[in-house]
């Protein structure tokens, strides 16, 4: 929603002073952008519900998901001590459980950290296995690392997220100070 | 917690892709194209009823019985890996099917990353495997004194496997029921998997790839000491020349020194089959394409690489009668020695005649399609009757305390290995299986060792001729006894014979002298 200063014309936001006609003093000319309204990234937290959920969910099946191998590959090279079965098992509630977390709208001061470390974890095989996802490294991925590398768009719409809903908290306490 | 009404819709959308994701299972699984088979747990379906005879009754229908049930509580699916991925070392926890029963002869990448992938796993992997190891097993490398095999290495003291924490001792665990061990997961003597099973193949000793190394592999290496395998290189014995002892003179037999070592002592036809045990061929991973784990190209692996001087190096690999690769299970090299005195040859297959022994497709996995991409190796049948003409005598080594029935002579035994004796042919029942002048039956016996761990069923396996039985470490078809120790403490707990400690010192002297 639009705050109550941009509801208002730029004269009447202005303050009279006695000091009014004295020069402002030098700052960034650029007005703060306005937060994106939430119901505008809606969508993005309901699809990144529905694909972490998804995606996730489906390794609970043995052999149902596409990500097995990477995941359980990654997670073997990164020495946790886990056996392949276990480590699925925990990144699938890992994954459902951030799905979850996202359609709860719990805050995404608390989600994005949970999010940012889960796409460094899906980020790991372009470099703990090139050799699963380039052709050639580093322009020519294969289609694993395709499916890798489009999690950016995914960080994107995260960040997006976390812009927009920490804007529009942060908006009302400027008002006050 | 109230729910608004922008969540309930996509928490609905999660609840129908939760139910389709499960219906979807429920219909994948069992596929053609799902590595997850489908178990019957359905009751059988009777057979329709046969009509009545004409003036008689129809006959009430017979319902259907119970049906076997399978045996897959507890196990889970094997892992989803290419070729060369890691693969978990408890894959007896594991059942599943394969996607196709025939290989590829394609990496799944290019040879310059397949070798950059083992340059890096490899060590890892390795570090991990005696991690492993040394958990199951305390190698101390303490020898037996005064006991050593038939070219004079030293024979190492058991048990090396490590009793679980909470059981005092080997006997206070053979005083558990099965399913005690079982459900508190205190067995000792679980299979042991191929180290790097999605590629799997033949992994030689350090002594071997020392003469050798043409055959160190770029992603894995053995992972039993040294001082827990066979000699290198071993004796050899001629049943036609008993006075002639190890005939090799303590030398590897070699393509360039057979002439030399054998001429006038055996027959032109033995030499042929001697010269073609000699031979190396390419097989799946040693061969000259890039569908290999050498860093160079290979000429492949001959017969003796493995049965060095008809013996074994204690090189294993994985027996190549089943799929998916992730459930055929690992088998150590059997000796040849002796082989002219067995109906059934191989530890995990009923192989019935040494020509066949020397057919069988062990170079390609069972998989003649990769034969016929990667060969060639294609014996014809009178060269491999050839083969069979050598096998068929070399000799087990010299047992100067037997008779010619296979009793201790008194005069030369001590009273342990007499004690032994007489527990062998009594109290631990191991004649039962172990009989004959080469103390085997020539049959296949499922130990139904599962029931003392959660594992898959392994199955029969072929019992193993005890004599000569010293010079063969490790020990069962997957080399999981390092020590003849350990084989008394595992046929002990499996067979539940509640032996004594001192009645297992005495079977491990009256084996040593067998």
């Amino acid at each position: 929603m639009p705050n109550a200063e941009q509801a208002l014309p730029p004269d009447a936001a202005k303050p009279a002073s006695p000091d009014a006609a004295k020069p402002a003093p030098p700052s960034d000319p650029r007005p703060a952008p306005p937060p994106l309204p939430l119901n505008t990234v809606a969508p993005i937290r309901i699809a990144l519900a529905l694909i972490y959920f998804h995606f996730g969910f489906l390794k609970f099946f043995p052999d149902l998901s596409a990500a097995e191998m990477l995941s359980t590959q990654t997670i073997i090279r990164l020495r946790l001590g886990l056996d392949a079965h276990t480590a699925l098992y925990l990144l699938a509630v890992f994954e459902c459980a951030i799905g979850l977390l996202f359609v709860l709208r719990v805050s995404m001061r608390i989600v994005f950290p949970i999010f940012l470390a889960h796409m460094a974890g899906t980020l790991l095989p372009l470099f703990l296995l090139p050799e699963l996802t380039f052709k050639f490294a580093p322009f020519a991925p294969t289609f694993e690392g395709q499916y890798i590398l489009k999690n950016s768009v995914v960080i994107a719409a995260g960040w997006t997220l976390f812009l927009a809903e920490t804007r529009a908290q942060a908006q009302p306490a400027a008002e006050d100070s | 917690m109230k729910l608004k009404s922008d969540q309930v819709l996509p928490l609905l959308g999660m609840f129908v892709i939760g139910l389709g994701v499960h219906a979807t299972y429920q219909t994948y699984r069992g596929s053609e194209l799902s590595r997850v088979p489908r178990v019957g747990t359905s009751p059988g379906v009777a057979p329709p009823p046969a009509p009545p005879l004409e003036g008689q009754e129809r006959p009430a229908p017979l319902s259907p019985g119970p049906r076997v049930q399978p045996q897959i509580e507890g196990l889970s699916i094997y892992p989803t890996v290419h070729k060369g991925m890691r693969t978990p070392f408890d894959l007896w926890a594991y059942y599943g099917r394969g996607v196709s029963s025939f290989g590829s002869p394609i990496l799944p990448m290019r040879f310059e990353q397949w070798l950059e992938l083992h340059r890096k796993q490899k060590p890892q992997l390795m570090q991990e495997v005696r991690d492993y190891m040394a958990s199951r097993y305390d190698f101390s490398e303490e020898p037996i004194p005064g006991a050593f095999m038939s070219g004079g290495k030293p024979i190492m003291a058991g048990p090396v496997a490590r009793l679980p924490e909470d059981v005092e001792s080997w006997e206070a665990l053979a005083a558990l029921p099965a399913s005690e061990v079982r459900a508190r997961d205190l067995f000792p003597f679980k299979p042991l998997a191929h180290p790097l099973q999605s590629t799997a193949h033949m992994v030689f000793p350090r002594s071997w790839i020392a003469a050798h190394p043409e055959h160190e592999r770029i992603d894995v290496d053995m992972d039993l000491p040294e001082a827990y395998l066979p000699e290198f290189p071993p004796p050899l014995f001629l049943t036609t020349h008993k006075e002639l002892g190890d005939v090799t003179g303590g030398r590897e037999v070699t393509l360039e020194n057979y002439y030399e070592i054998f001429d006038g002592l055996l027959s032109p036809e033995q030499m042929e089959g001697l010269k073609e045990l000699l031979r190396p061929t390419a097989t799946t991973w040693f061969n000259h394409t890039d569908h290999r784990v050498t860093e160079l190209p290979s000429q492949g692996v001959a017969c003796f690489d493995c049965h060095v001087n008809g013996h074994t190096n204690g090189a294993f690999e994985l027996g190549p009668d089943s799929r998916p690769h992730m459930g055929r299970l690992r088998v150590d090299t059997p000796t040849m020695r002796g082989n002219y005195n067995l109906m059934q040859l191989s530890s995990k297959r009923s192989i019935r005649s040494m020509d066949h022994f020397a057919e069988v497709e062990e170079y390609f996995d069972g998989d003649p399609g990769m034969q016929q991409a990667i060969g060639p190796r294609a014996a014809k049948r009178e060269v491999t009757n050839r083969m069979a003409d050598f096998n068929s005598i070399l000799d087990y080594p010299p047992a100067p305390k037997l008779d010619p029935l296979g009793k201790l002579r008194p005069e030369l035994a001590t009273e342990s290995e007499l004690r032994g004796e007489a527990l062998f042919r009594g109290k631990a029942s191991c004649v039962q299986c172990h009989s004959g002048p080469a103390f085997v039956d020539d049959y296949m016996h499922d130990l139904q060792v599962e029931r003392f761990y959660v594992g898959r069923a392994e199955g029969p396996i072929k019992t193993f001729p005890l004599r000569g039985i010293k010079d063969t470490p490790p020990y069962l078809h997957d080399g999981r006894l390092p020590t003849l120790a350990d084989a008394v403490e595992f046929f002990n707990l499996v067979l539940e014979l509640k032996l004594s400690k001192q009645e297992k010192q005495d079977l491990v002297a009256y084996l040593l002298c067998l």
